[in-house]
Order: structure tokens, then C-alpha cells, then sequence
């Protein structure tokens, strides 16, 4: 028999009994279709990861903290510390160790680190535009930036009073709107704005600064609020903890530092941030730890969705076992006409095999149909998760859905050799005289 | 005498072992030549359907060989037997084991898809061998839409398709009406008459025996009478000028 007929007969005797096959190919559906939505959502999750890397311009960044707010170094845990009367002056209000302007100095100092922006609060009063004054609660960090995704406009530039704004302070400029998202973006680029903020003995002070983007948050947060240039933080800064006439230490929670040829350099440099209390992560270390966590998630979906075929492949034994009882005289009557044993192991086992295809087949095409239409309708404009910028839910991967299809064949195969050894061993006299 | 394309030395076939013990066979010798027709009867019981299998390479003796066209068959591996059967053997079958819910054609035309013959070709042969038995306008007729009797000119016309040498036929008449097992007689004898190819009817039939050239009498696991001689005219004046 050649490969061919076995096929097309295989294809046939399944088609046989139609409701058997269809509930046997239901179960394997279930299990192929939620194979398709996990490898889809990890795939989707996984990609709005990637793009959010990929929106960091400069890649060849390391964010630097103390080790201490890590929880990690010495002088951690849960006994008694002793007291340091240098360190206690570098803890913000909440106990939270920061660097201090030596600590950057030693991050400048490390070969290999060309530029060291220190990350600190500003805590601005309000932001004045078109005559009118907004609460200002919390400006994003400068060195977010190149994280942000815009809408209109550029970042703001290192030494200009520039600032950006959320698109959802659109309605500043245009009070007729009901929505922001009806208003274009670029109406808000060049406009002027004012930027107040009080100081240590609580005087009053403005900036002005001049809006030269329009961001839209993304996953990650960022973008959801006014974001100012280095120069204007600098300056807020400066204001903000100035009237005193105690010189304060400067403190930092956090450092950003850019590193040529991060690759190479990239444990050097940690190694020896570390070797001076501090730690330094890249953004691919930050969000790595995001996506181990989704990866686990998919992975104990897998599990389940596999604990599904498998109970589907008993299903495949049973249909196959019936069907091999009911046609122990075609069987009788094939090897007495000179089919081979192996051949109708072959001709069973491809039974299986095709049970296996259309049920991989129709599962994996419902995944993607349900999960494409549900990540439209979540996601889309007016969708529950609309607002969450750049999330995308459902991604196409095709290796996992190769090996999808590759894994529920096989598991097919395997439930399909008990039958298709039984159908197989039968003797042709004894299965002719079968009644 | 032509060359036997079948022969047995001390065939023996036992069931079962200690009390339960059947001795179905107990040591048959004999030759069955090209050409032949040759029946085997006897009640049942008889061990006549036992020896058909054996005959058939469809079953293995506990002793003794089965040796096809001079080659004893019992040092061939299972594969090699299958082919055999597939390229020498035709089998008619009392019941028929025609596949209901296949056409009459794919019925005909399976020991051919068996033998990896592709489709046109299987298909060309396939009418063909319907035409011989005037069965070609059912061809596209699904198997359990036929009488008794066409079933068996499926069934025949499925035994000569791969042009056997030897036609084995277990009571091929024993599911048909008189009227109808004559006719179905007529085409087997005509086929041994008119190509020559070896009939083997396993039969209690006596009627249908004697049409037979050769006659093996089985009784409890032994051939206990031969006789020779048939009682169709025809066949003996072809035997005559054959020689």
C-alpha cells in the first residue's frame, strides 16, 4: 500500500463515523486552542516587553541604586544596623538609602562610564497654560525620555527649558473637546508654558518652558505625566532646595548612567558598583524579571492545557480501540489479502495522526481567531484596555505554533499505537470469523 | 502432468494443548498441479477448512510443510508470506467480506491499493475485471446495495484482479440460492477452463464437488478417499486436449 493510500484511506475511515471523530477531535480542539491563546498571550505580553526595550534609545544604560535599597550588601536585615552618621543624611523621608554626590563622583570615576545623570525629585506646585494653573503632583524623570512613547513633537533637548505633556492635558489647549483623543496633538507644540514651585521657607518661584512633545503612557507608566528636559529639572531642583541657609547634601535615589560598549563592559561595571555598595541594572535586567514572571505564567498554562491533551489522547484510545473492534473483519479481510502487520499499524496509527491534525488544526485557527479578535476589541479604541499605550495582548508566534502542532501529532501517534498494535497482531482467520 | 504449484509433505495441525488437545490435521501429503481443479470435502469438522488456511498461508502447521511452486514457504519471514498471498492467491469467501460502506469498485480493487498499484491503473483493471463478470454498471454502487449473488461476482471479480495463478473458495456457494450458485459455479469453471488458473473449492457440497477434476474426501484430519474424474463435460474434453 503506498504511503498516499494509507493517507487518504486513513482520512476516510475517520471520516466514517462522524459523530465519534468529531467529539474525540472536540476534546484535542480544546486542548490545541488553549495552547494557541497561552503561546499568543505570552507572545503579545513578551513583544509589548520587547517594544518598550526597543523605545529606550540608549540602550547602553545602567540604572544604579545603593545595594541597601536592593536589599542587598551589607548593613542589611532584619536585626539591629549601627548607625552611620554619613549614610543617615542620604535617606529620603521614607528610610530609603540613596547616593549620595560621592557615590556619583565613584560612578563617573569607573572606566568605561561616560555620563552619570542622578535621578532626584522635584516637587513642583503647579503648571500654568492658557491663563489657567494645574496641579502638578509628579513630573516623570529626564532620564525616562528615551522610554517614553510620543504622539507628536520630540523629546525635550539636555540644555533647553523644555518640557512634554500626557496627551491627556490636550484639553488645555482645546476646551470644546469632550475627549482628548479627538484633539490633534500638535496644537500643544510651541505653546508656552509656566511652571511654579515653592522652596525650603515656602517662597514662590516660576519657570518658564516650552512644549515640545506630546507623550501617551505606555505599560511601563511612563509618559503619563509632564516630563521636563535636564536643564528645567535642574533648575527646579536647584530652587526647590535652596532658602536655606544650611548647605543640605544632595541625595539620589537612583543614578543613570551610560556606558560605552555596555555589552563587554557591562559585568565589569557591575562588578564594580558592587564592590563600592551600589548595584547596577540594565533595562533588559529590569524587565527580564517581568518576563520570567509572564514566561512562568505561560508555562503553568501550557501545563494545564497539556494535562488537557493528554486526557484527550485517552479519548483517541477509546475511539481507536472501538473502531479497531468494529472493523476486526475489514482487518481480517486486508491481512488475508496480503496487507502486512506493519501496514496496518501504519493504516491505524495514521488514524490517529489525522484525528491529531484536525483537532491541532481547528484549535490552533480558533486561538488565533479568538485571540486576534479579543485583543482587538480589548485593546482597540474603546476597548476596556484602550488606554494602556502600546499593550498589545496577542502576538503570532510561529515556532510555537509549529510545535503546537508538532506536539498534539505526536501525543496522536502515541495514543494511536495501542489500537494500531492491536489491529495489527489480529489473525486473519480468527478476525474473519469475527461476528 | 503439469508442475505443482502446491504441494504438503506430512502437514499437521494441532489446537490447543493437554486435554484440550484437537488434532485437526494428522499428516496430509499431497500435490496440487497448475491448472487444476481440486476440491476438498468433507463434513465439519472435518479439518477441510483448516488445511484451505494452510493451503492459503493464512495459518502456519504445528508440523510439516507447505511448499508454493517448489519453495517451501515456512522459512519465509511473515512480509514476504503476505506478498505472496497478494500476487499468487484469489480468495471467494462464503460470506463475501465485502466492505459495505465502499463502492463495488474500491471493493474489487483492494488487493491492488494492498499491492501499491496507483489509482488509474487500479481503477482501469478494477472495470476490467467488472466487465468479465458484468458487474461494470454497479460500479459506483455502494457494496450492501447488491443481491446475494452479485456480492459474489464482486467477490470473484476481487479474486482475479492481481490475475492469481491459485483461487482458493470457502463454500462459495453455500450463501446463494440454487439458481444464483449456478451461475457463480459457471464463472468459476469457466475461468478454470478459459486461463487456466488453479481452483481450490473447499465445499460439503457434493454437486458442486463433482465438478471438480480432483476430489480430496476428508474425514477426523485425513484424507480418506481420493477420486478423480468431473462431472462437467466440457472440462474433460479440454483435459483430453490438453493432453
Amino acid at each position: 500500500m503506498k504511503s498516499f493510500d494509507v493517507a487518504r484511506t486513513a482520512f476516510g475511515n475517520t471520516m466514517r463515523s462522524k459523530m465519534r471523530t468529531t467529539l474525540t477531535v472536540i476534546a484535542i480542539v480544546i486542548g490545541a486552542f488553549t495552547l494557541t491563546v497561552t503561546s499568543g498571550l505570552a507572545a503579545g505580553v513578551n513583544q509589548t516587553i520587547d517594544d518598550m526595550v526597543a523605545g529606550y534609545g540608549e540602550e547602553d544604560e545602567l540604572f544604579i541604586m545603593p545595594a541597601a535599597a536592593m536589599g542587598m550588601g551589607e548593613n542589611t536585615g532584619p536585626g539591629p544596623q549601627e548607625y552611620d552618621p554619613e549614610e543617615a543624611h542620604q535617606e529620603s523621608e521614607f528610610g530609603q538609602a540613596m547616593l549620595s554626590d560621592e557615590d556619583i563622583e565613584t560612578i563617573e570615576g569607573i572606566e568605561g562610564v561616560t555620563n552619570v545623570d542622578p535621578i532626584f525629585f522635584v516637587s513642583a506646585d503647579y503648571l500654568e497654560a492658557q491663563g489657567n494653573q494645574y496641579k502638578l503632583n509628579n513630573l516623570d524623570f529626564p532620564a525616562n525620555g528615551p522610554a517614553m512613547e510620543l504622539v507628536a513633537g520630540e523629546l525635550p533637548s539636555r540644555e533647553n527649558m523644555e518640557i512634554t505633556i500626557p496627551d491627556t492635558w490636550l484639553t488645555i489647549f482645546d476646551e470644546d473637546a469632550d475627549d482628548y483623543e479627538e484633539i490633534d496633538p500638535e496644537i500643544a507644540l510651541g505653546e508656552t508654558v509656566e511652571i511654579g514651585i515653592s522652596n525650603m521657607v515656602l517662597e514662590q518661584d516660576t519657570f518658564d518652558a516650552e512644549i515640545v512633545g506630546v507623550s501617551t503612557q505606555n505599560l511601563a507608566g511612563i509618559g503619563g505625566a509632564p516630563l521636563p528636559s535636564n536643564a528645567l529639572n535642574d533648575a527646579l531642583y536647584e530652587f526647590q532646595n535652596s532658602g536655606l541657609d544650611v548647605e543640605r547634601p544632595d541625595a539620589f535615589v537612583q543614578a543613570v548612567a551610560s556606558v560605552e560598549n555596555l555589552e563587554s563592559n557591562e559585568q565589569r561595571v557591575k562588578d564594580a558598583l558592587m564592590d563600592e555598595g551600589m548595584v547596577g541594572m540594565t533595562l533588559e535586567d529590569m524587565l527580564g524579571i517581568i518576563q520570567s514572571v509572564i514566561d512562568a505564567i505561560a508555562w503553568v498554562l501550557y501545563g494545564f492545557a497539556l494535562i488537557a491533551l493528554l486526557a484527550a489522547s485517552f479519548g483517541i484510545v477509546n475511539t481507536l480501540l472501538m473502531s479497531v473492534q468494529e472493523r476486526t473483519r475489514e482487518i481480517g479481510l486486508m491481512k488475508a489479502l496480503g496487507m502486512s502487520s506493519g501496514k496496518v499499524f501504519g493504516l491505524f496509527s495514521m488514524e490517529a495522526v489525522v484525528i491529531g491534525i484536525l483537532g491541532s488544526v481547528i484549535g490552533v485557527a480558533l486561538g488565533l481567531g479568538g485571540g486576534f479578535l479579543a485583543n482587538g476589541w480589548l485593546t482597540g479604541s474603546g476597548g476596556p484596555l484602550s488606554t494602556v499605550g502600546g499593550l498589545t495582548l496577542f502576538a503570532l508566534n510561529v515556532p510555537a505554533l509549529l510545535a503546537i502542532l508538532g506536539v498534539i501529532i505526536v501525543i496522536a501517534f502515541l495514543a494511536g499505537t495501542l489500537p494500531a498494535a492491536r489491529a495489527a497482531k489480529k489473525d486473519p482467520i480468527e478476525a474473519l470469523r469475527y461476528e | 502432468m503439469s508442475a505443482p504449484v502446491l504441494e504438503t509433505e506430512n502437514l499437521v495441525k494441532v489446537y490447543g494443548r493437554g486435554e484440550s488437545r484437537f488434532d485437526a490435521l494428522k499428516g496430509l501429503t499431497f500435490e496440487i498441479h497448475q491448472g487444476e481443479s481440486v476440491a476438498i470435502v468433507g463434513k465439519s469438522g472435518s479439518g477441510k477448512s483448516t488445511l484451505m488456511h494452510l493451503l492459503a498461508l493464512l495459518d502456519a502447521p504445528t508440523a510439516g510443510v507447505v511448499a508454493l511452486e517448489g519453495q517451501p514457504v515456512n522459512k519465509l519471514k511473515p512480509k514476504q508470506v503476505s506478498k505472496l498471498r497478494n500476487e499468487i492467491f484469489g480468495f471467494v469467501f462464503q460470506q463475501f467480506f465485502l466492505n459495505p460502506n465502499q463502492t463495488v469498485l474500491e471493493n474489487v480493487t483492494l488487493p491492488l491499493k494492498i499491492a501499491g498499484v496507483g489509482t488509474a491503473e487500479r481503477n482501469r483493471r478494477g472495470m476490467a475485471a467488472l466487465e468479465q463478470l458484468e458487474m461494470a454498471d454497479k460500479a459506483k454502487n455502494k457494496a450492501t446495495n447488491l443481491s446475494g449473488g452479485q456480492k459474489q461476482r464482486v467477490c470473484i471479480a476481487r479474486a482475479l484482479i492481481n490475475n492469481p495463478s491459485v483461487l482458493f473458495a470457502d463454500e462459495p456457494t453455500g450463501n446463494l440460492d440454487t439458481n444464483t450458485g449456478e451461475i457463480v459455479e459457471d464463472i468459476l469453471f469457466g475461468l478454470h477452463r478459459d486461463h487456466g488458473i488453479t481452483l481450490v473449492v473447499v465445499t460439503h457440497d457434493e454437486d458442486l464437488a463433482a465438478k471438480c477434476q480432483r476430489r480430496l474426501i476428508m474425514q477426523d484430519g485425513l484424507i480418506v478417499r481420493e477420486e478423480t474424474g468431473s462431472s462437467l463435460p466440457a472440462e474433460a474434453s479440454h483435459q483430453e486436449d490438453a493432453q
